[in-house]
């Protein structure tokens, strides 16, 4: 360590420990000396698996956070949630027609919704949980699947809900309905598709596959590239980037070593 | 400690200078590197090409691939379980284990159920929790050719460039085949990828690609295709075993791979597996923090599969390549070897060392780019220390929006903005700190086009499986790779179960692995696979070293 | 004329063609409804349940939302949304302090002051635009159409929020006939239809809306017109089933046809049209319940 960091004290399921300030909780935890297993996952604020409790010195409130995300803070009295239960009964997606009161239907709960809020205070994505669940109360599968998009399934709002709701379950339903159904497929990766299952590559790839390496390594100099699509045209660095050059035409050092 | 919108104070006298030095650096780049000076730059810097770095394998299918000393300890190590351990009393008797419960591990295991093994006879087992993976932490997108002007053909040539042409082509031709039809099977899935009200996807580029092919949702492209898949194989019934990974294959008396040794990690307590077939889907190694580099990998990615697949025979390909990005976030600590991704380099923004100067054209390859950084904090001392002691250099962000416009890194980088917003730091007003950081796994398990290794029963996909991207992977085409191949490999795996019954039980190959480590003069007690890294203590500040506290 | 817009869930889920209606006919009349960007339930699930503060939470957040958008007023189709944030408005100006302390044990957003106002669409029609403007923009009068108007509870109660009478109410009548059409009345027009009884106890709730059927056709009604989504629920799904049912109108439904717009835009089907033609033996009628077909 090039400098001490300051040290803080931390209260963690009851037990005071010393750690270093600019620690993320989950560091922190580690740091105190466990080896986690449950309580974390991808350690980068994506999948969920760290969502904690905690208090403050001077406030009388319980606040949420991923232990991944979060610093540790002096004062701060702590537990992780390894686990919050949302099971969902089994249903078929295929043969779902989308209807106003389709989440109602799978989720009657949701009509539960007293409007407190605390789904949203509590969302460490800082997404409107709410809202998202009254959208789904009113058949508004659209508005559903956009606001809760960066759902990382953490639980949390789940857990402080009073009317027990499952709200990351509602979203993706939501999602999923709202991906196969109510948005159309795309024209031009059907016929793709079509083309790959007609077999119209096969002899080309094949062709490929067959050429000597100097030979391959000549047609994939000679690629073309395309033009940087329409709404990058301002950004012109983005040309470079969608350029030979980058990342990866290092044959040479490769070779060479 | 005191920080300044989000910096300390130590560092806030850099951002002076990079603040000093900005007017008369817009608009004049670092000359790029001719090719002599790139390959003294990667031989003196690179991790690769460290001498010393690496060992070769000195036994097995693979004796003599080179491998970071890291990466040759995982093998060079002792099995946890005793060969004599009792096999008699079998937990789960199943026709396929799928041992992984990531992306490609849930693929294979609802292609398994869609080519008609019951559900309730196919058994995901995993260390976290199913769908904590690095499948999950994809951000960029999935490609796909899938326009007029493009095709599987052109996707081809750019897989087998990007990988030296080192790949597999019978492995590339089925992943660029199947990409359309990947994206099409989510597509119906509900995937919720960004398209336009006609449907079309919106496709972006990526590095090393001819084509716009990136298909994305959002900055969440792999959290959404993962959640999907979970639900589906939810929704299909397929049992799941949380925290319990596997720690040996199992074999039978005529050799085939017949399920595996679990360890239930709360009880720590075996789980025997007695399985048709066995699909092998652990994913990548970042968490083995190869040259002590932190990485941008989940916290289970301690490339388990590896060793197992080995012990049980299986042979391995382009492992003595590993990726690393060359801008992982330094600075802060919390944000410590996330991914910053290279558009911030493609959008104008310099990297520059504590004086405020330029070292390195901005989008050099990315190792050369790496190696770069890395020589400006070692041999040079002229990177930025943070309070947690690693070192990084700047990346002068906020020249994005001078070139191109106020309010382009909002707009163009949305997920940057918001994940250093977070931690205090505003993006567009300060430059921000990188450091290299280890990435992906390139080589892997040798498997033929449907995901067989050469040990009858043992089908891998995903990271741990290697020969697709030869020594070098392309941005986009993994999350692809796990769907193609988890498909591939789920389908061959429910045919081989259904033609094959396993026998008895046994761990003889462990024996006979053990026999290899003692011919070879191995004499260690370290254990594999690692299951979980360990940060306890003060390992909870060195992970993020590259020397050790 | 431009008003906010709170349209609660019921009218989206299962009476859009009552919203369809009403923009159909405020358009005729020139008032331009604009739906709030941002809304939840009225909260009436919880106001139905016993006495604790909890159940505010849902109303005033919309009032207070209302606010936080910018506006004064809000116009309401649906009279559980309209009776439920009403009540809680008044609790906000009575009651203060309660609101006060809602807020703080919340976390705030529910900071409201009482200064917002919730219109039912009848007011808006009645005290706004007034009846006079109505009768002066009917096309086709509803002629030999005998209407039951019912007006249920909510509409009309507690005194003090409800929009008439509690007992003799004639705001349904006074725009019926302003329309032309003639009103029968009765003593059950006021009372409960039985309301979400209709979940547990739908015997209850057919006993009521039975009775309800009964008189009006017994005064000669062919149609009953009424406000509520939750009694148009009722009364459509829970009538006894002795010979063909008694046609079901939304008062915007009815002033639509009187203003002879397309039946289809009034969200009123064939079926219905054709059962409101059969009910009431009326050229004019008849005429209407076959524009569409004829024009198509
Ligand atoms: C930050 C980040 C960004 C990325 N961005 C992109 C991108 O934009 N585009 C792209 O194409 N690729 C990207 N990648 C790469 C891509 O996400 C992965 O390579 C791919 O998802 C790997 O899928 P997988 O199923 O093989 O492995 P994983 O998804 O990692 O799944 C492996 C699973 O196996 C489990 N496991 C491990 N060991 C055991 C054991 N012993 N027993 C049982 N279970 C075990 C793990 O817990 C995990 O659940 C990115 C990777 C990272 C880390
Ligand atoms: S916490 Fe539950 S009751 Fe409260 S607003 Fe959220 S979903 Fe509704
Ligand atoms: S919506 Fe709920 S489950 Fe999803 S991220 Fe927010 S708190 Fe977590
Ligand atoms: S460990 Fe994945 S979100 Fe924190």
């Amino acid at each position: 360590m090039s400098e001490p960091a300051t040290l803080v004290t931390m209260e963690l399921m009851g037990k005071e420990y010393r750690v270093p300030s600019g620690l993320t909780i989950l560091a922190a935890i580690e740091y105190a000396g466990y080896k986690l297993v449950r309580g974390v996952g991808c350690r980068g604020g994506f999948c969920g698996a760290c969502p904690t409790l905690y208090r403050r010195e001077g406030s009388h409130r319980i606040f949420t956070a991923l232990a991944c995300q979060t610093l540790v803070e002096d004062g701060m009295c702590l537990v992780q949630m390894p686990f919050v239960p949302v099971p969902t009964k089994p249903y078929d997606l295929h043969g779902i027609t989308p209807q106003p009161t389709t989440l109602l239907r799978f989720f009657p709960e949701i009509a539960g919704c007293v409007a407190c809020n605390t789904c949203t205070r509590a969302c460490p994505q800082g997404l409107p949980v709410m809202d998202y669940i009254q959208a789904a109360l009113r058949g508004d599968i659209e508005r559903v699947a956009m606001l809760s998009f960066d759902c990382i399934a953490c639980g949390i709002c789940s857990s402080r809900c009073p009317a027990d709701i499952k709200h990351y379950a509602v979203g993706l339903l939501a999602r999923r309905i709202y991906g196969k159904y109510l948005v159309p497929p795309s024209e031009d990766l059907a016929v793709r598709v079509s083309a790959i299952e007609a077999g119209r590559y096969d002899a080309e790839l094949r062709k490929l596959m067959e050429l000597p390496l100097a030979d391959l390594r000549a047609r994939y100099e000679q690629r073309n590239f395309e033009t940087v699509a329409e709404q990058h045209r301002d950004h012109s660095a983005t040309q470079r980037y969608n350029s030979p050059m980058d990342p990866v035409d290092y044959q040479d050092e490769l070779e060479g070593v | 400690m005191e920080l300044i919108d989000g910096y300390p104070a130590s560092m806030r006298e850099s951002i002076a200078l990079v603040e000093r030095t900005r007017p008369a650096r817009l608009g004049r780049t670092f000359p790029a590197m001719s090719l002599e000076e790139r390959k003294a730059l990667l031989l003196g810097h690179h991790p690769d090409y460290q001498a010393g770095a690496k060992r070769p394998l000195r036994f097995g299918p693979s004796k003599g691939l080179l491998l970071n000393h890291e990466l040759a300890d995982l093998f060079e190590a002792r099995p946890l379980v005793r060969p004599n351990l009792d096999l008699s009393t079998i937990d789960a008797d199943v026709d396929l284990l799928v041992i992984g419960g990531g992306g490609a591990g849930t693929v294979a295991a609802i292609w398994a159920v869609q080519s008609g093994l019951d559900p309730a006879r196919v058994l995901i087992a995993t260390k976290l929790r199913h769908g904590d993976s690095n499948s999950t932490m994809a951000q960029g997108g999935i490609q796909a050719a899938d326009r007029p002007e493009d095709s599987p053909v052109q996707h081809f040539l750019d897989v087998m460039g990007g990988g030296h042409f080192t790949n597999r082509p019978d492995l590339v031709r089925a992943l660029v085949s199947d990409a359309p039809l990947i994206i099409q099977w989510h597509e119906r899935l509900g995937v919720m990828y960004d398209k336009d009200s006609q449907g079309r996807f919106v496709e972006n580029p990526g590095g090393g690609t001819s084509r716009n092919r990136m298909h994305s949702a959002r900055d969440y492209t792999g959290l959404e295709i993962m959640r999907v898949l979970r639900d589906e194989a939810r929704n299909l019934g397929i049992r799941v075993i949380e925290f319990s990974p596997a720690i040996e294959l199992l074999g039978d008396e005529s050799g085939r791979v017949a399920g595996a040794v679990l360890l239930n990690l709360e009880t720590r307590r075996y789980y025997i597996v007695r399985a048709a077939a066995t699909v092998l889907t652990t994913g990548g190694l970042g968490r083995v923090h190869i040259q002590r580099f932190p990485t941008t990998n989940h916290y289970g990615a301690t490339g388990d599969g590896l060793v197992l697949a080995y012990r049980a025979g299986a042979e391995l390909v382009d492992l003595d390549a590993v990726q690393y990005h060359p801008t992982g976030a330094a600075f802060p600590a919390q944000m410590a070897g996330l991914l910053i991704t290279e558009k911030v380099r493609g959008l104008g923004a310099q990297p520059l060392n504590r004086l405020g100067e330029q070292f390195v054209f901005p989008l050099e390859p990315r190792d050369v780019e790496a190696a770069a950084f890395i020589r400006e904090c070692g041999e040079r001392g002229l990177g930025i220390p943070t309070p947690h002691g690693i070192c990084g250099v700047w990346l002068d962000a906020p020249m994005v929006d001078l070139i191109h416009g106020p309010g382009t890194i909002r707009a163009a980088l949305p997920a940057m903005y918001r994940m250093y917003t977070r931690f205090g730091i505003d993006m567009t007003r300060d430059p921000i700190l990188v450091f290299p950081t280890l990435h992906y796994q390139n080589g892997g398990v040798a498997a033929d086009e449907h995901g067989a290794t050469r040990v009858p029963g043992l089908f891998v996909a995903g990271e741990v499986m290697g020969g697709i991207h030869g020594k070098n992977r392309l941005m986009g085409n993994s999350l692809l790779d796990f769907n193609v191949f988890g498909r591939r490999a789920g389908i061959a795996a429910a045919h081989y179960a259904r033609a094959h019954r396993p026998g008895r039980l046994s761990l003889a190959h462990v024996a006979e692995y053990e026999r290899m480590l003692r011919e070879a003069g191995v004499e260690t007690t370290r254990t594999a696979p690692r299951i979980l890294p360990d940060y306890r203590g003060k390992e909870a500040l060195e992970r993020y070293l590259d020397v050790p506290v | 004329m431009q008003l906010a817009y709170y349209p609660g869930c019921t009218i989206k889920v299962s009476a859009r063609e009552h919203e369809r209606a009403a923009l159909a006919i405020l358009r005729e009349l020139g008032i331009a409804l604009r739906e709030m960007p941002e809304w939840n339930c009225c909260g009436v699930v919880h106001t139905l349940t016993g006495e604790n503060l909890i159940r505010q939470m849902a109303p005033l957040r919309v009032l207070a939302r209302l606010r936080q958008q910018g506006e004064r007023e809000a116009v309401t189709l649906c009279d559980m949304c309209f009776n439920t944030l009403a009540r809680a408005n008044h609790l906000a100006r009575t009651q203060p302090d309660q609101v006060s302390a809602l807020n703080a044990t919340s976390g705030g957003g529910l900071d409201y002051d009482g200064a917002g106002e919730v219109l039912h669409l009848l007011h808006l029609l009645r005290d706004r635009v007034g009846l006079a403007a109505i009768r002066k923009r009917v096309r086709r009068p509803l002629r030999d159409l005998v209407v039951y108007p019912y007006y249920g509870c909510k509409l009309l109660r507690p005194t003090g929020i409800g929009l008439d009478d509690p007992e003799m109410p004639t705001l349904l009548r006074d725009l019926m006939e302003s329309l032309g059409a003639t009103v029968v009345e009765g003593s059950l027009q006021t009372q409960c239809c039985g309301a979400y009884l209709a979940v547990d106890r739908a015997g209850l709730v057919t006993e009521r809306v039975g009775a309800t059927v009964e008189q009006a056709r017994d005064a000669g009604a062919g149609a009953i017109v009424l406000s509520c989504p939750l009694c148009h629920f009722n009364f459509a799904t829970l009538q006894p089933h002795a010979g063909a049912p008694l046609p079901v109108l939304y008062y915007t439904q009815a002033i639509g046809l009187a203003f002879g717009l397309d039946p289809a835009e009034l969200g009123l089907d064939d079926r219905q049209m054709e059962a409101l033609g059969r009910a009431v033996p009326s050229q004019a009628l008849h005429d209407l319940a076959h524009a569409r077909g004829g024009s198509a």
